[in-house]
């Protein structure tokens, strides 16, 4: 296992290396131009001359990438073309809120969506697999600026019980991990219905069920568990996705977080920024991936890693 | 029996508390604290006051920051840090008499070799600030300097010399804050991290992307603060700005968009205020397109236009039609005669320049729901001369690329666009979008207009040394542009926002920054 992982890792440098590269020559070859958003509307093309060539970007493209790879192997993300401070100064401090909303939604999500999946899957064709489903499709339909807004008049306007924005306590975690986990819950809970409706089917349950084993048990330690592979595959997807930060709630609830920076660094045509947390996604993805990965020979003995 | 008292005491009780309820709501609402709480729409760039440019981080600056001169409540210039200022007749030499005794928080003194060291900061090219270029004019790629020195007689008394006369450096000057010259040496550029300045709060936290709090400055040298502490704080959305001030998190909160306007007015202890704004909407009409050429048509599209629809429908009617090229709260405005909505007209100026069956023309402007809606109106009323308007929206940054292109590659129609000029000079008002050689790619003169009368007036009025001068010139400027209809002349909207109704002393200035230096919450 320890060599799969060093393969792994040693694998994912060509990809990077590869992503940085698109990552750099898509963020440049968007139009639009960071000095004259600098400089103003009203600049004139001398002074925007100017500012271009105190940011580097009057460099031919290709000496600006090499650039740009020397002081990624040293650690030097370069500095944000907004107000000059480094890349890492900016976007450390955001990554707390995303990181903690991200926890907070997938330990709710995971827990209610698996219930109902279970819940749904056991009684299914009964009240509780449609009640079961109409909360996850709802989760899924609602957009999450509209459910946002709808609890922040409830909880905060009406009955005045949590903040509406900012993340001063853990109060104001309630609301946004709520909107946040929505759809995830959603998901989480028609897969892992969908995949309990399957392993329910197996002859392994009829023999457990055969061998007179309690129902919950059978469900749980039989069904449940072979369940778990799909479940964790797509927590594992959706955690790398709440990790880049959601634009739509973080906004709603005013969240200095990583999606609102990306919006807002891609406006600004801020290079540097936008291309520091397109790589910290991609590495984040590889690493959630590995993980998941690793967690499969966990869950199934079966699996091997060469 | 004891039953009976009980009950009677309890009512008792009841009606005092309810009675004292209503003598504090007759006497006006209180604040539940002494913390104000400002919610804004957009991000604060940065808190070093020398490098920035936008609305919200000049706002956030000015709390601890302070400048020689400003403007006040009613746009006239007013000292700050400099007690009072002569300028020459020939309009080179500016002379400032500083303030006494004023010391940043840091304890540094604040003298006029504080103001020189700060200058120096701007002017070091390595620095790389953007209010450098204030003080620099390039031509030719050569650059030269506006201030041809700065020299400090004593330590209460500063003399600029210009290169050549700058008839808006006043106004550049109420965008040049003080920052204290020990902590410039300490920190550099860091100090947008650590700020300092002579300001009514002191700095306590900014956190990118969230907010920015200050406390009261027990030290100021002015009349002191009201409030403990002010918080601006970043809130994107509206919907939960309006939320935020409906809790009592926010004392103030802007802007206040149309769409909110009715849960402010449904809510108690809240109300909407407005001023006017020095933000002009404007459609620029290019010249070199063959029926654009013809001022006929021009002013033909601008009698189509119903001004007051265009200001009821896009800002709920909060703002006015434009009487001017420059806002009403610009220096040396002048009001002109109205292209009053006359479809007649308009149609009989189309048939007289020989397009009574109209053309094809497009209008370019950001992809916002707001500025789509706004291109479809010019769009709806257009067509009622028979012109056929394509609204192409894109995102700004795309915009600005097609724009800023030599001649041979221009594409540009029309631009449904708006302009600022935060130092309410009509210079800065109309010569980067007006005057000749600021055609594209070199500035935003999208008119490619080319009038050597309004050259000769822009330039006379920057040249010029009296007030009664340059008022003369620059109103010939706005005369000429509006009469040759450069642009489809819009309106200009209100600035609108929404406070507690115990906050006073704290609004929103015409330019979008926010003064909360005299804050006071009811206590």
């Amino acid at each position: 296992m320890g060599r799969y992982c060093i393969k792994r890792i040693l694998s994912a440098i060509p990809l990077l290396l590869a992503i940085s590269f698109f990552i750099f020559m898509y963020i440049h070859l968007i139009p639009g131009d960071p000095a004259r958003m600098q400089a103003g509307m009203d600049a004139t093309a001398e002074e925007v001359e100017v500012i271009r060539e105190q940011l580097g970007l009057n460099k031919p493209l290709l000496t600006q990438y090499v650039d740009y790879m020397k002081g990624l192997f040293t650690g030097d993300l370069g500095n944000s073309l907004k107000n000059g401070a480094t890349v890492w100064d900016t976007i450390i401090p955001r990554f707390k809120p995303t990181i903690m909303l991200t926890i907070c939604s997938i330990i709710w999500a995971t827990i209610v969506g698996v219930a109902l999946g279970i819940i749904s899957a056991v009684c299914r064709g009964k009240a509780m697999d449609y009640i079961g489903m109409l909360i996850a499709i709802s989760g899924i339909s609602v957009p999450s600026f509209w459910l946002g807004l709808m609890l922040i008049q409830w909880f905060s306007v009406g009955l005045g019980w949590l903040p509406t924005s900012g993340l001063d306590s853990w109060k104001s975690y309630i609301l946004p991990s709520l909107t946040l986990g929505a759809g995830t819950m959603a998901i989480l809970a028609r897969f892992t219905r969908s995949s309990m409706l399957e392993s329910m089917r197996e002859d392994y349950v009829r023999t457990a069920r055969a061998k007179g084993l309690g129902e919950f048990f059978v469900i749980m330690r039989h069904a449940f568990k072979n369940s778990l592979i799909q479940v964790v595959t797509v927590t594992g997807l959706q955690i790398g996705g709440l990790l880049s930060g959601s634009v739509l709630v973080e906004t709603v609830f005013s969240i200095p977080g990583l999606g609102r920076l990306l919006v807002d660094s891609i406006n600004y045509r801020d290079y540097k920024v936008v291309q520091a947390l397109l790589l910290f996604f991609a590495v984040e993805y590889i690493v959630v991936n590995l993980i998941v990965d690793l967690l499969y020979g966990v869950l199934n003995p079966k699996v091997r890693y060469d | 029996m004891k039953i009976k008292k009980i009950l009677a005491l309890v009512l008792a009780g009841a009606m005092t508390l309810s009675m004292a309820g209503l003598t504090a709501s007759a006497e006006g609402a209180t604040a539940p604290d002494n913390d104000l709480v400002i919610a804004i729409e957009g991000s604060v760039s940065s808190m070093d006051p020398q490098n920035i440019s936008d609305t919200n981080a000049i706002s956030a600056t000015r709390g601890v920051y302070e400048e020689l001169l400003h403007f006040d409540e009613n746009q006239e210039l007013e000292g700050v840090l400099a007690e009072s200022w002569e300028v020459s007749e020939d309009s080179l030499t500016y002379t400032f008499h500083l303030r006494e005794g004023v010391k940043f928080h840091d304890g540094t003194d604040f003298n006029s070799a504080a103001v020189v060291a700060n200058f120096e900061r701007v002017f070091d090219a390595d620095n790389g600030l953007k209010s450098r270029r204030t003080y620099f004019k390039t031509v030719d790629g050569e650059e030269t300097p506006r201030i041809a020195s700065i020299e400090t007689p004593d330590d209460y008394t500063v003399v600029f010399t210009l290169s050549e006369p700058y008839g808006v450096f006043l106004n550049k000057l109420t965008q040049m804050c003080f920052i204290s010259p020990a902590a410039i040496e300490e920190y550099g550029n860091d100090v947008m991290y650590h700020p300092c300045g002579t300001g009514p709060y002191t700095y306590q936290e900014w956190v990118e992307g969230d907010h920015v709090t200050m406390v009261r400055n027990d030290d100021y040298w002015g009349e002191k603060p009201g409030v403990d502490s002010v918080t601006i704080k970043e809130v994107p959305e509206a919907g939960t700005r309006t939320a935020m001030l409906q809790t009592g998190e926010a004392d103030l909160i802007y802007p206040t968009s149309s769409d909110q306007l009715s849960v402010v007015e449904s809510t108690e202890d809240a109300q909407i205020n407005t001023s006017v704004s020095n933000i002009m909407r404007y459609v620029t009409l290019n010249v070199n397109r063959e029926a654009l050429s013809d001022v006929r048509v021009r002013q033909a599209m601008n009698y189509a236009i119903d001004k007051d629809a265009y200001v009821a429908l896009m800002y709920g009617g909060y703002g006015e039609a434009a009487t001017s090229t420059v806002p009403s709260v610009i220096q040396y405005y002048e009001e002109q005669t109205p292209y009053t909505f006359d479809l007649e007209k308009a149609k009989s100026l189309m048939e007289e320049a020989g397009y009574a069956d109209g053309f094809d023309i497009t209008i370019w402007g950001d992809n916002t729901t707001q500025e789509i809606k706004g291109m479809t109106f010019i769009q709806q009323q257009l067509s009622q001369i028979g012109i056929n308007v394509e609204v192409v929206p894109m995102e700004p940054a795309t915009v600005s690329d097609k724009i800023y292109v030599p001649l041979e590659d221009a594409e540009i129609d029309m631009w449904y666009v708006n302009w600022s000029a935060s130092d309410f000079s009509a210079d800065s008002s109309m010569r980067a979008l007006l005057y000749s050689e600021m055609c594209p790619p070199t500035s935003a003169n999208t008119v490619y207009y080319n009038n050597p009368d309004f050259d000769a007036a822009m330039d006379a009025g920057l040249a010029a040394a009296t007030e009664e001068e340059k008022a003369e010139y620059y109103q010939t400027a706005q005369e000429l542009a509006w009469n040759d209809a450069t642009w489809l002349f819009l309106g200009t909207d209100q600035i609108v926002y929404s406070t507690k109704t115990y906050l006073s002393g704290a609004y929103v200035a015409p330019d979008g920054t926010i003064r909360y230096q005299n804050a006071v919450l009811a206590q």
